[in-house]
């Protein structure tokens, strides 16, 4: 089996050098280890293995007071949520209003533009000119004066026939 | 050792919490001008509001002009990455000449001119195609454009705005300031997808005022369509119909030919006479119309009556230098009543002898000639009454006939209303309301007594009646009043009268109860008998007048067969031209100024550019303080105003030069 520092081909910081011509070289000396530094990996003395552990002889007691304190955490958690979600709603709920109030104003300048290029559209083809070439290629001809009779009697109503 | 290291962390927590603490600073206190111009540049567009200049309806609510939204392209040459290929894109894209765009963009980026327009009022499809190609350089604004959805009819009316949406003309013009509105702007604050979240207004838009006019289209289109066949039919220059409700002050029509399309704009080196308003600009001697003020003035002044013997000394009446004729062969002693149907020159002369100097011109100036209707047009002429110190020995006898005075169809328009409506001088008006305000009446004044006025009605029935001059007038169910008038019109070259005429016919419809006054003048007729008004306006006269009775559903106050029994063909001759005086050194109105221009003689008038070079012009107006508007090059040929003219606030004048 291979050790760490084989497979690894850490023989320098162990301090031990495999190589043939190792002998011949002095041996560095380590300083003081730090007591904090980790110990560098031996070369030979790991083994893995697996180990079987029976941890069914463990029995968790109940801890009342530890399933409160983890309730009330969760209470308090969920409270600090809903606070954080009220408190920031009317922000988010400013904002997508705001997009939607924005599109609705964009699309109401729109609206008023096309509704006004409708409005000369329709005053064209109403033209007194316009109309007056359709009626004679109609061969439709102006009532005389007196000629038409409103059936309300007003004038401006739109009611009206022709007298023979 | 624990302590060392936590006194390292902690400096460097200090040092941490400075850094941001001096980056704060920097961000929102030394450089916050800066940042929140940048963010403002990011996150904020600002968007101009429209504000539309107002609309222009005729009295039924039909738009006569109104505004729709465009959009025009403008670029930053300085920032155009490279002007060659810019120049190309654009020029594929808008459809203009590659090399004059390219030539444009050079010329501003080597004068250091950030701004450029590139094509103003495109397309829909022009702007779609500029905003999918996605270039920053290229910027897109949306402007105003004037339409006038009905073509020519009441141009002249209406008249036209320039590039700016400024009024240049007609009620545009007069109303300027009402119609124009106040663009807005706001500020949006947008996503990086640039999707408005919230918006500020920087400056509130205001539309402008939509005005209702007087004016009836179908009425206006009659009156145009008329007024221009009589013109071309009867080769005359031009001429102008008014219709009038002799009671509001009410215009209810008001052509001028020849006319324009203001959708268009003029065409270099075009005459400018097109674009006048005869109706309310261009004065002329009215001729035998006028009798009908010497008839009234003598009816309140004398002792005359409409049967009482007037003798016209059989068709010559010698004066001191000077002879008068009547057109027609020679009568003797008639009734007044007579000589206006007759139309004699003599027999007015002699009525207004009998009428006197100081009343003639008393009752002139009471029908309201020699000062402006007050009407809500620019350029309105006052027409021309002498001052009585100014009259000569046969001054009186010229005016008693038409003569020596200068009017405009609208002056001629309102005296008939006079007689119309009881004797009362209404002010005409144009307009009905502004915005949802129903525009201020002019109280009327007193011109004549109701008395009077019903006697000249009768008295003016029978110039219509078989025998008058104006039997070409008569209408089919109503009765009708009017008066014919031809007169000569001067040669300012020759300084002598020609065989030309204004003919015209003033008429009032129904007499019983008058709902309209019908003006019609055409200038510049030829063929002697055949230029007469009787013969060339009167028949304009019935038509729109039967189209106006039909129109404001007018009851008939005839029955039918009665108003058949003369056939327009069969009428009597139209013999009412007035004799102009044919002296070679005779003075003639026309070449003075507007009586209200003449009493202001500090009012600027246009200077004479013809025949100077545009250097000069343009030194000439800068040094006046005018506006000059040139057009070709070379020397200047026509100017409009005419040198002399009156000018207003606001006037340019435009010249064009030729070769």
């Amino acid at each position: 089996m291979a050790t760490m520092p084989t497979f690894f081909r850490r023989t320098v910081g162990a301090g031990y050098d495999v190589r043939p011509d190792a002998a011949a070289r002095p041996v560095r000396v380590q300083p003081e280890r730090d007591p904090f530094q980790l110990r560098a990996l031996p070369n030979d003395d790991i083994f893995f293995y697996c180990k079987k552990i029976d941890n069914s002889r463990l029995v968790r007691e109940a801890d009342p007071q530890a399933r409160g304190a983890c309730w009330r955490a969760i209470g308090a958690a969920c409270v600090l949520v809903a606070m954080l979600t009220s408190a920031f709603f009317p922000t988010v709920g400013t904002t997508l209003a705001g997009y939607r109030l924005e599109a609705l104003r964009a699309e109401e300048r729109h609206l008023l533009a096309e509704g006004r290029g409708l409005d000369l559209q329709e005053a064209e083809l109403l033209s007194p000119a316009r109309l007056d070439k359709l009626a004679r290629e109609n061969n439709l001809v102006t009532p005389s004066s007196g000629q038409v009779v409103h059936l309300d009697g007003n004038s401006d109503g739109a009611v009206a026939m022709v007298q023979e | 050792m624990v302590e060392r290291r936590l006194t390292w962390l902690a400096a460097i927590v200090l040092l941490w919490g400075a850094a941001i603490l001096q980056k704060l600073v920097s961000l929102q206190v030394l450089h916050h001008q800066e940042y929140s111009r940048m963010a403002r540049a990011r996150q904020e567009v600002v968007i101009e509001l429209p504000a539309p200049r107002g609309a222009i309806f005729d009295r039924s609510g039909q738009p006569l002009a109104m505004s729709v939204q465009t959009e025009s392209v403008y670029v930053n040459p300085l920032k155009v990455p490279d002007l060659g290929v810019a120049s190309e894109i654009l020029a594929l894209v808008l459809h203009v000449d590659r090399a004059g765009l390219y030539e444009k963009m050079r010329e501003a980026y080597d004068s250091d001119r950030g701004f450029l327009w590139v094509k103003r009022k495109i397309a829909p499809e022009e702007a779609e195609s500029l905003r999918t190609l996605r270039l920053e350089w290229i910027k897109i604004q949306t402007e105003s454009l004037r339409h006038y959805p009905k073509g020519s009819l009441a141009a002249h009316v209406l008249g036209a705005v320039n590039f700016e949406e400024r009024g240049t003309a007609g009620v545009e013009k007069a109303l300027d300031n009402e119609l124009r509105g106040q663009p807005g702007q706001a500020r949006v604050l947008t996503d990086v997808k640039r999707r408005g979240i919230d918006s500020q207004l920087s400056a509130e838009a205001r539309a402008g005022t939509p005005v209702t006019l007087t004016i009836d289209e179908r009425l206006q289109f009659v009156a145009e369509r008329e007024i221009a066949a009589a013109v071309k039919t009867h080769h005359a220059v031009s001429g102008s119909v008014v219709v009038m409700n002799p009671y509001s002050g009410d215009v209810l029509a008001m052509a001028s030919f020849p006319d324009y399309d203001p959708n268009a704009s003029p065409e270099p080196g075009e005459s400018l006479a097109r674009y006048q308003n005869h109706a309310v600009s261009v004065p002329f001697e009215p001729g035998s119309v006028f009798k009908v003020i010497t008839l009234s003035a003598a009816l309140e002044t004398t002792s005359l009556r409409p049967e009482s013997p007037i003798n016209c000394h059989g068709g010559v009446l010698r004066l001191p230098g000077r002879t008068i004729h009547d057109s027609h062969g020679g009568l003797g002693v008639i009734p007044m009543a007579i000589v206006l149907a007759k139309s004699s020159n003599i027999g007015a002369i002699q009525v207004g002898m009998r009428v006197g100097q100081e009343n003639m011109y008393q009752y002139m100036r009471r029908f309201g000639f020699g000062q402006r209707t007050g009407i809500q047009l620019p350029a309105e002429s006052a027409g021309k009454v002498y001052k009585l110190s100014r009259w000569g020995t046969t001054s009186l006898a010229s005016v008693s006939m038409g003569q020596e005075v200068s009017v405009t169809t609208l002056q001629l328009a309102q005296a008939a209303s006079v007689v119309a409506n009881g004797g009362m001088l209404v002010r005409p008006r144009l307009v009905l309301k502004n915005g949802n305000q129903a525009a201020p009446e002019q109280p009327p004044v007193r011109a004549i007594k109701p008395e009077t006025a019903i006697t000249m009605r009768q008295m003016m029935e029978g110039v219509v009646l078989p025998g008058g001059s104006g039997t070409r007038a008569r209408l089919a169910g109503y009765t009708v009043g009017g008066k014919t008038g031809s007169a000569q019109i001067f040669d300012f070259a020759t300084r002598h009268y020609t065989h030309s005429y204004n003919g015209s016919f003033m008429g009032i419809a129904p007499l019983t109860n008058p709902r309209i006054v019908v003006v019609v003048t055409l200038n510049g007729t030829h063929g002697g008998e055949a230029g007469f008004g009787g013969v060339v306006a009167a028949p304009v006269f019935r038509v729109v007048a039967t189209e106006a009775l039909r129109v404001l559903d007018v009851p008939k106050d005839l029955p039918e067969t009665e108003s058949a029994k003369i056939p327009a063909e069969k009428s009597e001759p139209a013999y009412d031209l007035a004799d102009a005086d044919t002296r070679p050194d005779a003075p003639n109105i026309l070449e003075e100024g507007d009586d209200e221009n003449a009493a202001d003689p500090a009012q600027p008038r246009a200077p004479n550019f013809q025949g100077m070079t545009m250097r000069a012009v343009l030194a000439e107006a800068s040094a006046k303080g005018l506006t000059v508007l040139p057009n070709g090059s070379g020397i200047a040929r026509i100017q409009y105003p005419a040198p002399g003219s009156p000018l207003h606030d606001g006037d340019r004048i435009r010249v064009q030069f030729k070769r």
